[in-house]
């Protein structure tokens, strides 16, 4: 390889932080306040991430209208919902710290929907057994995510809007920088830093239904995988039950869970409330894995719509509550599929929505197990399990991206800065101008649908072990066929050549997903094997973990970390008081001990 | 998108904008029609397609997000939230945001926007308030509205003042209107941002043509409920530290600011205005001109530089004696509202009467 590279941009800070999203915003500024000169690249403008697109709210025990509600309780949800495969350090800290994250956000201008005396409102949402969702209307994303700006502005935090960022650099075993390129021009940047917070989120684009956007490529899985970090329960990929159906353009769009939160109801064609039957004590508010498969489940029994959903109900709340409660969904599908929710029902059907699994991280602090990488957010994985909970995942931000700003911001003190190896550098230059040049005759666009496509019928809702490995067979050809991609025009804003290299991260992703689901031989949260419909006990004390093996992805099953005998306890209590709760829980299970 | 549905609408013909700076043109391109098309549906097809390289900005495509603002058949909307079939069989034109300097294509440089913002002193609650906070429903509902705003910068794009000032100095938009109004009736804010509003910031060029409320895909009133009754700020903000909290507080019924008092009052009792040379006052004679205080008489009467605007230049005509009740607002000392810095800038011009 030449290693000769071409000029580029340098700059050096002590923390890098890679997306500006929710966890990204939240790392910057902790990292900040530990006195740490930080600098935050994202591939969009500030304030577009996908967390502006969480609408139903954040889930934090305040009890402001439940009292009974306390962290411990919202600890058993999540535990239970991600069905016990997750790490419970980690859902223990969440639990605890989400309230304090949530009256933080205050202080930094957001303003939630309130009680009449004055507190936070909070509302129901799937599978949380209290009240405990504080939020604004239907737009919680958006004032999250406009308040941690507008912190990150008045911090004076640096923000590189538009710049993508593809490589890890490292020194020996140490992350000491990032490198890539320029959306707008296309000019080459690395930044040397002290420690990187990878805060990219999820994948959803590697499916072809999907209520994520563009950015959703998995930029920090793959990433952090090429240098050397462990992928953890990458076969956990989350269906929101209900995204939109019809018109075919808006195919995949959110329909926020909120909706259901606030009353509304599934329907089959018929008009038959089917939760309940699937689940007679939540509901519309069982957990999503389970709404999603009743919704699938009807849908293949032919008791779907005719575009394949169901029907979702808001009309008996009454039009002044459906606009003050869900006003952009009323407007979503007013403007985008000429449905009015006030007097018909909306279409709805399962789309890809979140990623359970990701960079294996610890508890307390973010790190990866790279030295100098720490990850927060949708790109880190353990606090959902096998399926996460509705609201749970803007509080995860919070909890964690806080965690990793902090970690990061105490390390890079007792560090100096790396050395960056130039070779390195212009591999990746290479890389990333191959597809400008040379003799390939591959679109990117074809490719990633052709990518989406295989996943979406191969490694989607459903699963089985013959459809998982002719899945496997169309990621591993495309992978071939991905070297020889060839883009027109300049380096300057090419979405084509963006997309070459977004690719290779998305193509990484999948692979990882799917060998960890054909591995896991069970049903489990949002893992559905319909060849292997039940749980089973020994691979629920295990968590798959994909990792680089000289360029192949390879896996290992660890125990799942132990659960703390006073955590434990909760549940055992929970199991003894289940008559005295208004809202019992549906099947206390004992807690799974690990082996040592 | 499958072929099944594509056969049955027939197609559609779009001309895209295509170049960088300095040089562009229109290109054509047929797109298979598809039943709730939108726009950006259609670009995508066409970098799938047609042009990989074609350049465009889109995140949600749920208009939540605010990143797909172009100019399409003039108007300037979002390419998410535009449905192709309201075009008929007309050709659509999409163009990029005119009021911003072209980078290539559909996208433009809103880097400016950014800039502004940093310029805006953020959220301040007082230093000693207990968390978590208390705010009542009624003080903060009318606050939403203003947060509801994405950042697509349609309204940036579609305002006279800056489309037609390039180097966009004399103004802010309306987004930023928005935003300073999202802060002042922050039930819990203690910073007063009335100098920066009518100086640096230009809240007296927007003319109110309300083109800015008519493109917002959030349906934001900017210009009734953010731009007037923030132009209309009395001078009680500036002097009466008092009833400013108590209307941040409690604010009144009536949207903000709209009070058309000359005096300030507080439980009844009339307070002086005080004046000192240098500050920035505004007239209530005919258009209400600024002025600035030159001196202040033993009588209390005043002599003022009025301020005339040529092109950029600021002229200042003068001096005029007037009594201190055709004062409407006084907006404090020349630097600390912003219109001082300007001068260093631009021509300072002392026109004798």
């Amino acid at each position: 390889m030449d290693l000769l590279s071409e000029d580029y941009q340098s700059l050096t800070t002590d923390v890098l932080v890679i997306g500006a999203g929710g966890a990204g915003l939240r790392a910057a500024i902790e990292a900040a306040a530990a006195g740490a000169r930080v600098d935050i690249v994202c591939k969009s403008l500030l304030g577009k991430a996908h967390t502006v697109m969480a609408e139903g709210g954040i889930a934090a025990a305040l009890g402001n209208v439940d009292a009974e509600d306390n962290w411990q309780v919202h600890f058993q949800d999540t535990v239970r919902g991600g069905q016990l495969i997750n790490n419970s350090r980690m859902a223990e800290l969440h639990a605890r710290e989400s309230p304090d994250r949530v009256y933080e956000l205050e202080t930094y201008g957001a303003i939630f929907d309130r009680t009449p005396d004055g507190r936070i409102m909070q509302r129901a949402f799937g599978a949380h057994t209290y009240r405990r969702l504080c939020h604004v209307g239907d737009r919680t994303g958006l004032e999250m995510i406009r308040s941690l700006q507008d912190r990150v502005v008045q911090l004076g935090i640096e923000v590189h809007m538009e710049v993508t960022l593809t490589r890890l650099l490292k020194d020996g075993d140490r992350v000491v920088g990032a490198f890539g390129y320029n959306r707008i021009d296309g000019r080459f940047v690395a930044f040397r830093c002290k420690a990187i917070i990878m805060a990219t989120g999820g994948w959803g684009r590697i499916f072809k239904v999907t209520s994520n956007s563009w950015e959703g490529t998995g930029d920090g899985v793959g990433m952090g995988f090429d240098a050397g970090a462990e992928v953890l329960d990458p076969e956990m990929v989350q269906f929101h039950p209900t995204g939109m159906v019809w018109p075919p353009g808006v195919r995949g769009i959110l329909v926020t869970e909120a909706v259901r939160g606030e009353g509304g109801y599934l329907k089959s064609r018929d008009g038959k409330r089917f939760m309940l039957e699937y689940d007679p004590k939540k509901k519309e508010l069982s957990s999503r894995d389970v709404v999603a498969r009743s919704i699938y489940k009807e849908v293949e029994a032919g008791r779907g719509t005719e575009h394949g959903g169901v029907f979702l109900d808001v009309t008996h709340l009454g039009a002044e509550k459906i606009k003050k409660k869900l006003p952009s969904m009323h407007e979503q599908f007013l403007r985008l599929a000429d449905v009015d929710i006030t007097k018909e029902a909306m279409e709805v059907a399962p789309t890809i929505h979140y990623a359970m699994g990701g960079l294996r991280v610890e508890a307390e602090t973010g790190a990866t197990t790279l030295l100098g990488l720490y990850a927060a957010g949708e790109v880190a994985a353990g606090l959902h399990g096998a399926n996460r909970l509705g609201g749970n995942s803007l509080s995860d931000l919070l909890v964690f991206g806080r965690r990793a700003g902090a970690a990061a911001g105490s390390y890079q003190r007792e560090v100096g800065l790396g050395r960056i190896d130039e070779s390195q550098i212009a591999e990746e230059q290479a890389i990333l101008l191959r597809p400008l040049g040379g003799d390939g005759n591959e679109n990117p666009y074809l490719l990633q649908q052709q990518l989406q496509q295989a996943m979406q019928d191969g490694a989607g809702l459903a699963r089985d072990e013959k459809r998982l490995k002719a899945c496997l067979n169309s990621i591993l050809e495309l992978r071939q066929r991905v070297t020889r991609i060839r883009v027109p025009g300049s380096r300057r804003y090419n979405p084509g050549w963006h997309t070459a290299r977004d690719l290779r991260f998305m193509l990484t992703v999948s692979e990882c997903i799917v060998r960890a689901a054909i591995e896991r031989r069970e049903s489990r949260g949002a893992h559905w094997r319909l060849d292997y419909l039940e749980k089973d006990e020994a691979l629920g004390r295990v968590n798959f973990v994909a990792y680089n093996d000289g360029g192949n992805v390879k896996l290992q099953q660890r125990p799942v970390p132990e659960m703390p005998p006073e955590l434990a306890r909760l549940f055992q209590e929970a199991a003894a008081t289940t008559s005295a709760t208004a809202q019992p829980p549906a099947r206390p299970p004992a807690p799974k001990r690990v082996p040592a | 998108m499958s072929t099944q549905t594509r056969t049955a609408y027939g197609s559609i013909v779009l001309r895209v904008f295509r170049g960088e700076t300095g040089d562009g043109r229109e290109e054509r391109f047929e797109v298979p029609a598809v039943e709730g098309m939108v726009v950006l549906d259609a670009i995508h097809y066409i970098q799938a397609n047609y042009a990989n390289d074609l350049a465009c900005r889109w995140n949600c495509k749920a208009a939540k997000c605010g990143s797909c603002s172009a100019e399409i058949n003039g108007r300037p909307r979002l390419m998410c939230k535009t449905r192709v079939d309201e075009f008929g069989k007309d050709e659509i034109h999409v163009w990029p945001m005119r009021a911003f300097p072209l980078i290539k294509d559909l996208v433009t440089d809103v880097s400016w926007n950014y800039k502004v913002n940093k310029e805006i002193p953020g959220f301040t609650p007082p230093a000693n308030e207990p968390i978590p906070y208390r705010m009542l429903p009624e003080d903060t509902e009318r606050v939403y509205e203003y947060r509801k705003c994405i950042e697509c910068f349609l309204c940036q794009d579609v305002c006279h003042v800056l489309r037609n000032h390039d180097d966009k100095s004399m103004y802010y938009g309306p987004r930023y209107m928005v935003r300073i109004a999202a802060l002042e009736m922050h039930p819990l804010d203690t910073q007063r941002r009335t100098g920066l509003l009518h100086g640096k910031a230009g809240v007296e060029m927007c003319n109110i043509t309300k083109c800015c409320q008519e493109v917002c895909p959030e349906h934001i009133k900017i210009t009734d409920n953010a731009i007037i009754p923030l132009k209309e700020r009395t001078a009680t903000e500036v002097y009466d530290p008092i009833g400013w909290m108590l209307r941040k507080v409690r604010p009144r019924q009536e949207p903000a600011g709209v009070t058309g008092g000359e005096t300030t009052e507080l439980g009844g009792v009339r307070l002086p205005q005080r004046f000192a040379v240098k500050d920035v006052v505004r007239l209530k004679s005919g258009d209400r001109p600024f002025a600035r205080v030159g001196g202040v008489r033993p009588d209390g009467k005043l002599e003022v530089w009025i301020l005339k605007m040529r092109g950029t230049q600021q002229h200042w005509k003068g001096p005029r004696v007037i009594g201190t009740s055709d004062v409407t607002n006084n907006y404090g000392p020349l630097d600390d509202v912003g219109i001082g810095s300007k001068l260093f800038e631009q021509t300072l011009v002392d026109h004798a009467e």
